[in-house]
């Protein structure tokens, strides 16, 4: 007889085969486990008062998808995947929310500016915030994937549906692009 | 390959250089998830969990009976042109119908606080929602006893309530029931500071019935109709600003999905699929935008944006509807555009006096056009 580790020590792969049978608490773990991870993905990403929201679709397309998960894919990737998608999804949304306001008054509204963060423009940490923002979609979700998350390459490749040739030559632009913000400053 | 082994590829200036970079990038601090999220996630996909075990065919026909907008009657019209015709005439006269209104209400409260729709020609199972909607009329008179009754009106509709927080009925009534109360006891709350367990548990059910997309909606299918999420968002925010933080997540969930329901030609979609829209629908929707979702960039203008759409031309929608030309006045008063808000009021006290048969009427009665009509009064 052998003693089955706790729920909560069982790795990520084990448990979702287990959400893939029905396992409710399974799901739980792996929502308890990585729900920061994706709330500082999409948090870097610009999302700016939903992303818990955008958190919460990512863990209800994982339990919709839980069937299309094979043992051979690491769960991470599969997890980055669902949630790269969610953020196309939202950034779909947003430019037709953009085009929807544009054209409107320019006269910033007190009502929502942001005093913390205007306050906050001159230091260098809200430089670099700022100056990941404004990478290109695909450079900034490199460097979220391999920077952030230390994903192998390979497995970038695979979330981004890109060559690993190109993730590298992605990750260079990118850092050299924010390196030059910076000095720029 | 990963980031570590790249770097060792590149010349060693770049690596260094980008070595630094990519520290700074981690050390910098990390949201932390609001102690609740996990357990919202999970109670999300339990949603959705019992949803898929029922199906049912999405109905995009019959929306509320109230605010859900349909073809104006001809001989309506003509009425309601005639009435214009002889407006100059009888404005001064019609200006006392709000307070003959309240002081109608005020004499039709029952014995036990409530007010009876089936007295008043419309649906006894929408009792909670007419007798917070004529509470709220009656709060507006600074005429003396009526704080009385608004006391015993809040009290009546604590004791509707049951331990779940629901204020009765079955699918729609249950939800407009339950999002026109919880509007009116969080707009009552700062004189009635006793309704807090009251509120509380209205909040709760509120949470409890948004589908995980962040709509509400009495179809089990559905993830939400415009109509009931712009009731909805607007009680949330009512009650976020008296201070009830259990109101803050279903408010802002609740306002995404009435975003994203906004059309490229500024009208708003009933239900996600939906093609048709309203003038009632659009009017509610902007006004929840512009108020509910002012803390939230970009609301407001999307909101002033569907108020635009608006039909200005009075004559063009002249069928009476209360609910309709209630949330069109709110909406001219929010843009500050008072002499159209003035016209729609005038036109309300009109049909009102002339008794001219509204649109939900049938489920309304009288209680429902005195109680919009007054509430849509300066």
């Amino acid at each position: 007889m052998t003693l089955q580790k706790p729920l909560s020590e069982q790795d990520d792969t084990t448990l979702m085969l287990r959400v893939r049978d029905g396992d409710g608490e399974a799901f739980a773990v792996l929502v308890r486990r990585h729900q920061k991870m994706l709330l500082n993905f999409f948090a870097r990403s610009g999302v700016q008062y939903d992303y818990e929201d955008l958190v919460q679709q990512t863990f209800l397309r994982l339990y919709r998808y839980r069937d299309r998960y094979v043992a051979t894919a690491k769960f991470t990737t599969f997890l980055f995947l669902l949630a790269r998608q969610v953020w196309i999804d939202e950034l779909r949304r947003r430019k037709r929310h953009e085009r929807l306001v544009a054209g409107l008054s320019a006269e910033p509204n007190p009502d929502y500016v942001d005093s913390e963060a205007a306050d906050a423009t001159a230091s260098g940490e809200m430089d670099l915030k700022r100056a990941l923002e404004a990478l290109p979609e695909g450079l900034r979700q490199v460097v979220e994937l391999g920077v952030y998350q230390d994903l192998p390459y390979a497995e970038i490749s695979k979330i981004l549906d890109i060559p690993v040739g190109t993730v590298k030559s992605r990750m260079f632009n990118a850092l050299a692009k924010l390196r030059a913000f910076l000095e720029g400053k | 390959m990963n980031f570590e082994t790249h770097m060792n590829e590149l010349a060693l200036i770049d690596a260094d250089a980008f070595r630094s970079l990519a520290k700074r990038l981690r050390a910098m601090p990390e949201l932390q998830p609001s102690p609740d999220l996990a357990d919202r996630i999970l109670a999300a996909v339990e949603s959705e969990r019992r949803g898929s075990g029922s199906p049912s065919r999405r109905r995009f026909l019959s929306p509320s009976p109230w605010w859900g907008i349909a073809a104006a009657a001809a001989a309506l019209v003509a009425a309601a042109v005639a009435i214009y015709t002889v407006l100059p005439s009888c404005g001064a006269r019609s200006l006392a119908s709000v307070s003959e209104g309240l002081a109608w209400l005020a004499d039709n409260q029952e014995a036990d606080g409530t007010w009876s729709p089936s007295r008043h020609g419309g649906a006894e199972v929408y009792r909670p929602a007419l007798t917070a909607l004529s509470a709220l009329a009656l709060d507006r008179s600074e005429k003396s006893g009526m704080s009385a009754r608004v006391n015993r009106a809040c009290a009546a509709l604590g004791g509707m309530q049951s331990a779940d927080g629901a204020f009765g009925g079955n699918g729609r009534a249950c939800f407009y029931n339950q999002a026109i109360t919880t509007y009116a006891l969080a707009t009552l709350y700062p004189k009635h500071p006793e309704l807090r367990p009251v509120l509380e548990r209205s909040l709760s059910f509120v949470a409890a019935r948004q589908t995980a997309q962040g709509g509400w909606d009495y179809e089990s299918d559905s993830e939400g109709n415009a109509a009931l999420t712009s009731w909805q968002v607007r009680a949330l925010a009512c009650a976020d600003e008296q201070g009830f933080a259990s109101a803050k997540v279903p408010l802002r969930k609740g306002l995404r999905w009435l975003r994203d329901r906004a059309r490229d030609d500024g009208s708003i979609a009933y239900h996600r699929d939906s093609i048709k829209s309203s003038e009632g629908l659009n009017a509610l929707a902007a006004y929840a935008l512009i108020t509910a979702g002012r803390n939230f960039p970009g609301l407001p203008e999307l909101g002033r944006r569907v108020a635009g759409a608006l039909c200005a031309d009075l004559s063009a929608s002249s069928n009476a509807d209360c609910y309709r030309d209630y949330a069109k006045v709110k909406v001219f008063d929010s843009l500050g555009q008072s002499a159209r808000a003035d016209a729609l009021r005038l036109r309300m006290r009109l049909q009102q006096k002339a008794a001219q048969q509204d649109q939900w009427g049938v489920v309304g009665g009288k209680l429902y056009t005195t109680a919009f009509t007054a509430l849509a009064a300066r």
